[in-house]
């Protein structure tokens, strides 16, 4: 190493100018670590939060499960003139969700996909 | 190298031969310097007690997946803080590129498509945009290693700027062709495909392929860092820019190309995001730079410049989402997420300090 042992340990580059003592830097590290801790057990939910956005049919209720579940296919909705085709993970119906494969991740938002019932007859 | 066997037993004969008081403040020491390794251990035990299937060869592909993604920003901004530098423009820089990405790999029959006159997406095609969204990429890191090289500004004060002029070019670009903010959605299969195909899987978790695309980047970024003269005169610079002029070492050129390239990865950042995200929104990739810095500053590329090593990055990342998994599992929600993020970032920085100043 080329810098030859300091008397007193300076730092160099962007903690150039830092002006700090060892015991406050252990009193910093000790408060970063509370603070995450507390927050982990703070923040702690009581799990993920799954919208279904019926899109013009009727309401779906919210469920909330554990990261990493299958979620329960709940009851389809109902609109009138229009054919319920299953829900999606975004709002143009491109990406469907699979309930028998698909896991919670986060948070999220599911669109019902619907297309227009077909006149019979 | 010497022996680490023969390491560990000349530490445990130094630590014998110590006074009580001194043996008390060497545990004490080792305890604060491995803070985070120990928080990182400590979450792991607690998450696998709460939610068992923690410990399963999916959570594992989870976290491979993962590290794979964040590893290719890391890296390039890795090179930056070397040379006590930093880049706030990383993340916006990954949501522009990912959003270019998107529109020229759209599926050929979508509906909203933006552009219509584009090639059919095919494996070429795909291969072009890469390169061009690494060329738009190395073009905005190039801009700020200029700004950053020629007027010796603060790399802070310039990557700022650039951070917000490439939102507003990102705003302007969503609201072309009458898109009008919407996401970029409908990707092509080819695309998705060649990104995020999975190569294998691991317990019921797909791995996929661009976590190969991030061990040959990583082994590039090694090579690059270690066995090139550009790699040592960034060693150089970052340690002493003055003493490497002096020396010979064109810091002009080794600063913007050090910018230059960390631009490219947040390209290709950008182009495994686009995939990664299914749908590219205005503000995909807000913060991620955060990230990035954190996994380097944990890493032990420190602050001070001039150190830093590829496989300390690689070991950061790891241990970020490690905890992210971990506090993902757990299901602590995303407000606290950002005081941990932070809290982590201060530690980290205050662990690198220590390590400087507690040297005998």
């Amino acid at each position: 190493m080329d810098n030859q042992t300091p008397e007193k340990p300076k730092l160099r580059g962007l903690y150039r100018n830092v002006n700090i003592s060892v015991k406050v830097l252990d009193l910093v590290i000790l408060a970063c670590v509370a603070v995450i801790v507390l927050a982990v057990f703070f923040g702690q939910g009581s799990g993920y939060t799954v919208t279904f956005d019926s899109r013009g049919g009727s309401d779906v209720a919210p469920v909330t499960a554990q990261y990493g579940e299958l979620l329960d296919m709940p009851q389809p909705p109902q609109r009138e003139g229009y054919v319920f085709t299953g829900w999606y993970r975004d709002s143009a119906c491109m990406e469907p969700w699979d309930f028998a494969a698909d896991t919670l991740q986060a948070d999220m938002t599911l669109y019902a996909g619907w297309n227009p019932a077909q006149d019979e007859g | 190298m010497a022996n680490p066997v023969t390491n560990l037993r000349n530490t445990a004969e130094e630590f014998k031969a110590m006074s009580p008081k001194d043996k008390r403040r060497a545990v004490i020491d080792n305890i604060l310097n491995n803070a985070l390794y120990i928080l990182m251990l400590i979450f792991v035990i607690y998450t696998a007690a709460m939610r068992p299937n923690f410990l399963s060869l999916g959570s594992l592909a989870n976290l491979v997946t993962q590290v794979a993604a964040y590893l290719p920003m890391a890296l390039g901004i890795g090179g930056c803080i070397v040379l006590t530098g930093t880049d706030l423009s990383a993340g916006r820089v990954m949501g522009l590129t990912a959003a270019l990405s998107g529109v020229l790999l759209q599926k050929t029959d979508f509906v909203n498509k933006m552009f219509q006159n584009l090639p059919e997406v095919n494996t070429f095609w795909i291969l072009a945009t890469m390169l061009i969204v690494i060329a738009l990429g190395a073009l905005i890191g190039l801009v700020n290693g200029f700004f950053v090289a020629k007027f010796s500004l603060h790399p802070f004060i310039v990557t700022l700027s650039t951070q917000l002029i490439t939102y507003g070019i990102i705003l302007w670009f969503f609201s072309l062709n009458g898109n009008n903010g919407q996401p970029i959605s409908g990707l092509s299969d080819a695309y998705k495909e060649f990104v995020g195909g999975t190569m294998f899987r691991l317990g019921n978790t797909a791995v996929p392929r661009y976590v190969a695309y991030a061990v040959v980047l990583t082994a590039l970024m090694w090579f690059i860092w270690n066995k090139t003269t550009f790699g040592k005169n960034m060693f150089a610079v970052g340690s002493n820019a003055e003493a490497a002029k002096v020396s010979g070492v064109n810091v002009f050129l080794t600063t913007m190309l050090v910018h230059t390239l960390a631009g490219a990865m947040y390209g290709y950042a950008g182009f495994i995001e686009g995939v990664r995200s299914g749908s590219v929104a205005p503000n995909a990739g807000l913060n991620a730079e955060c990230d990035a810095i954190a996994a380097c500053v944990i890493g032990g590329v420190s602050f001070v410049g001039g150190t830093g090593k590829i496989s300390g990055i690689v070991m950061g990342v790891c241990v970020l989402r490690l905890i992210f998994v971990a506090l993902t599992m757990l299901g602590v929600d995303s407000s606290s997420l950002y005081i941990i993020k932070g809290a982590i970032i201060l530690c980290a920085c205050a662990l690198d300090m220590r390590k400087y100043l507690a040297k005998k």
